[in-house]
């Protein structure tokens, strides 16, 4: 089977291309809260890397990010380590599953049509990828937009929460920290439903974390510190078994944390300084041109598969193209969010010096009044 | 004066108890169904706000507001009620309303038979319907209570008493309160009093600024103290500053106001405060870092001379600690000469607003439960430290009182709580910092060497042929690899965010 598992070259130019995947995975990460790999996974599929190795190592980037991260959410109190527990058991049978179709894409998948070794899986993860992140965000495109208009805050999720309260299907499990009571069926669900998409595209978080908000009720800090948790076990257990696949390249994980351990950093300084409206509003913008990029590039899947037939010289335009829309979403959303915290700390440091300014003339009022 | 505070569940007796209660006393009562109608009038959607909170608890800025207007609503009218003598308060949760001011917190359970026979004749239900619709309401009060006031309204350590009707009738627990409220535990005083004024002009100073239509939108956070207002709002809310002080004007009670940006909030909890000490200059790097404003909670030590009984250490007694009469937690102005022992907060305060970092002070009397009392409601805070507590006490006992006091508040608290001695390591840029940066940062680059200059070894060991052969090393060393060069590489870009002033 290694025979099929090529890890790229890296040389610096690469490299540094994988750093700045990290870099602004990172502050859009920090800034919208999600794991960045929306982001991050199609942005090194557009530098060649297999979707499945693109996947693998980001989750393993993902276990030593949520690691140093969820240990200052248990400081703050924002983890509910049962609920973790319950959601870990059912999104392992989800990561299961994920990787076996992956592996299974990959081995099979393009192998005798095109050039493409892992196109089957190539373009299974860019279905998934577009479906889901699309709904996403569409959803809060739309939230924004009437909250905009000045309507009421419920919206359609309102309608699954209270569906969800009133099915009350036995057993029902309570969860004392997240101050709620979940029916077993439905946290197996959720937790397989997570576990799958952590697995096949590693954005777990965009559905864990809605699903502990809307269906099962969690408050919002909790649902975000225990999806961390969460996330720390489901990365764990996703890089040990795409590990022992052959599929982890550490060196794309290493070159990753370069980039993102910063980005998140500044990702969540510009939090403090946004209101939510245009965080929504600019996280769902990113997200719908991500999906878009993810778009462009599946007809090269679909010729390497054999289901369409065009010249394969034509392949580098929508590669060309996915990779432009990937990066231009990427780097203009980390540029409006790095505009806003350079200018929120050139506001504070203004700030500082007017109030220093204030304090020296009063002193020397009282200076002088005290001669007089 | 005597603060009543009677909560049951719907239908628990609360309203039979507080008439037979006000019938034997002549005090007078409010009810939560009043504060309701009052609320509703002043376009308050209280029954909508209840279905968000109760079916849908994230956090929308929207529903923050509404929640906040709604506490204001009610806290500036018990308030002003409580303000005028004796009051006895039925509701849901009136216990858990005005902290930090003396009250009387009961408790009232009715059998469940009672409670389901009066839902069936009030609602016009069968018995079975009125059971099904307690039980669901009971939860969602339980959930209401918790999303409004970040407590259990069944938590048996937030009454002072808990009565049950089944065996008790309602003239005997009537009976049973009014001796209660004689004692003078339950007497209001001059530092409690001042607590309650100091509750009513910060809900009526946060009331009139959500219904300004100038200020409406604004995420602000208000403290009173004293006729002193803070208030804060967020570096992209910079505008309302200058129309904050306009909307507050002519607010009675009010003597001045400060504002100031926060991106966050600090809370120090410390006996003494001293803007020249080293706590205090910590503590101010760190907020001029974060943008965050440093609230100041003086407690004043159980071992203080607080009653008749002199010097006596009451830390293992049981009672309210009350501050002395002296230490009023404020400057009266009435009369300049007299030098008020206000454990230095006022000038510390001053201080702060000078540097533009000032979140509001308190005074407050107790342990660590008077802290979480004070605090639970606000949340918000980015960090809590703990200064220097228990002077009184030898530095072993006092460093352990202190890690004790933490620990209890960090397990309440969903926030970071820290001694000031950890200040300096954990948030500060030093010397130890410098070394360890130089220390992660050498071992960080030492790792990436190793591993880019040896691709092709690092490939063949993860999937090539080296992997074939022994399939099980892989998972193993990406398990303790990763997480030791997450670790490294974190320690370093948080250091050096650090040093530039940016965390």
């Amino acid at each position: 089977m290694h025979a099929l598992i090529t890890y790229i070259d890296i040389n610096l130019a690469t490299a540094l291309q994988v750093v700045l995947l990290g870099f602004i995975g990172g502050i859009l990460s920090g800034f919208i809260g999600s794991g960045g790999a929306f982001f991050m996974t199609p942005g090194m599929m557009n530098l060649g890397v297999d979707g499945v190795i693109a996947v693998a190592s980001n989750i393993t980037h993902k276990f030593g990010k949520a690691m140093v991260g969820s240990r200052k959410h248990a400081a703050a109190g924002n983890v509910d380590k049962k609920l973790a527990a319950f959601m870990l058991i059912t999104a392992i049978v989800g990561i299961q599953i994920a990787v076996a179709i992956n592996s299974y894409l990959f081995k099979g998948g393009g192998g005798g049509h095109g050039a493409g070794g892992g196109a089957g899986a190539n373009l299974y993860i860019s279905l998934v990828f577009a479906t889901i992140l699309s709904t996403v965000a569409i959803s809060m495109l739309r939230d924004v937009l009437r909250s905009g208009n000045g309507d009421d805050d419920s919206g359609p999720s309102m309608k699954i929460a209270e569906f969800f309260s009133r099915l009350n299907l036995p057993p029902v499990i309570n969860f004392p920290v997240a101050d709620t009571k979940v029916s077993l069926w439905v946290l197996m669900v959720g937790g397989i439903s997570t576990g799958y998409l952590a697995g096949t595209i590693g954005v777990g978080g965009f559905i864990g974390v809605p699903a502990m908000i809307y269906v099962f009720g969690v408050p919002t800090a909790v649902a975000t510190g225990t999806e961390l948790f969460l996330a720390l076990f489901m990365g764990a257990y996703g890089a040990i078994s795409y590990a022992y696949q052959g599929f982890v390249d550490i060196r794309l994980t290493m070159l990753l944390y370069l980039g993102s351990l910063i980005g998140i950093h500044l990702g969540v300084y510009g939090v403090k300084v946004v209101n939510e409206k245009y965080i929504r509003l600019v996280t769902s913008v990113i997200i719908l041109l991500c999906v878009f990029s993810r778009i462009i590039a599946m007809p090269v899947y679909l010729r390497q598969l054999g289901f369409i037939s065009f010249p394969a010289e034509y392949d580098r335009f929508f590669n060309f193209g996915s990779k432009f829309f990937l990066f231009a979403s990427g780097i203009s959303g980390a540029l409006v969010i790095l505009a806003r915290v350079v200018h929120a700390y050139r506001q504070r440091r203004k700030i500082q010096k007017t109030l220093l300014i204030q304090r020296q003339t009063n002193i020397d009022i009282t200076g002088l009044e005290e001669t007089a | 004066m005597a603060l009543v505070m009677i909560s049951s569940l719907y239908q628990g007796g609360r309203e039979d108890l507080a008439r037979e209660l006000a019938a034997k006393t002549g005090w007078p009562t409010l009810s939560r169904e009043e504060l309701l109608e009052s609320a509703k009038e002043e376009g308050i959607k209280v029954g909508r706000l209840e279905m968000s909170l109760i079916k849908r608890p994230s956090s929308s800025e929207k529903l923050a507001r509404e929640k906040k207007l709604y506490l204001a609503f009610i806290t500036v009218n018990l308030c002003r009620k409580a303000l005028e003598g004796n009051l006895i308060y039925s509701g849901r949760a009136g216990h858990l309303m005005l902290p930090g001011c003396h009250k009387l917190r009961v408790g009232l359970s009715a059998p469940l038979d009672i409670r389901t026979k009066r839902t069936a004749k009030a609602l016009n239900m069968e018995m079975e319907q009125a059971e099904n619709y307690l039980a669901q309401l009971d939860e969602d009060i339980d959930r209401w209570i918790r999303q409004t006031h970040h407590a259990s309204g069944q938590d048996p350590t937030k009454f002072d008493i808990f009565i049950n009707l089944e065996n008790m009738s309602v003239h005997n627990a009537a009976e049973t309160l009014h001796a209660i409220s004689q004692l003078p535990e339950y007497q209001g005083t001059l530092s409690s009093t001042r607590v309650l004024e100091d509750l009513y002009l910060s809900a009526q100073a946060e009331l009139k600024l959500i219904m300004d239509e100038r200020t409406t939108g604004a995420d602000l956070r208000v403290k009173a103290d004293t006729g002193f207002i803070s208030v804060t709002y967020p570096p992209h809310q910079e505008h309302f500053k200058q129309l904050i002080p306009e909307v507050l004007s002519g607010l009675e009670g009010c003597r001045e106001i400060h504002c100031t940006m926060a991106a966050t909030n600090i809370l120090w909890v410390q006996e003494l405060f001293d803007p020249k000490s080293e706590n205090f200059h910590h503590i101010m790097q760190l907020a001029q870092r974060w943008g965050a404003a440093v609230e100041l909670m003086r407690l004043v030590s159980p071992s203080e001379p607080l009653d008749e009984r002199g010097a006596v250490d009451m830390e293992y007694d049981f009672g309210r600690w009350d501050c002395p009469e002296i230490d009023d937690g404020g400057v009266e102005d009435d009369d300049p000469l007299v030098v008020i022992n206000d454990g230095g907060l006022s000038t510390t305060i001053e201080e702060l607003i000078d540097k533009g970092r000032c979140g509001g002070g308190v005074s407050i009397c107790g342990g660590y439960d008077k802290i979480l009392e004070r605090v639970q409601g606000d949340g918000d805070y980015a960090l809590v430290v703990v200064g220097d507590m228990f002077l009184s006490k030898g530095k072993s006992t006092r460093t352990r009182r202190t890690r004790e006091l933490t620990m209890n508040i960090r397990d309440r608290l969903k926030a970071p709580v820290i001694t000031a001695d950890e200040l300096e390591s954990k948030f500060m840029f030093g010397k130890r910092q410098a070394v360890n940066l130089v220390g992660y940062s050498v071992a960080v680059v030492l790792l990436y060497y190793l591993v880019f200059t040896h691709q092709d070894q690092v490939s063949a060991f993860l999937s090539g042929p080296l992997h074939e052969k022994a399939k099980w090393l892989a998972p193993l060393v990406i398990f303790m690899f990763i997480p030791v060069i997450a670790y490294l590489y974190g320690a370093v870009t948080g250091l050096a965010l650090k040093l530039i002033n940016i965390d």
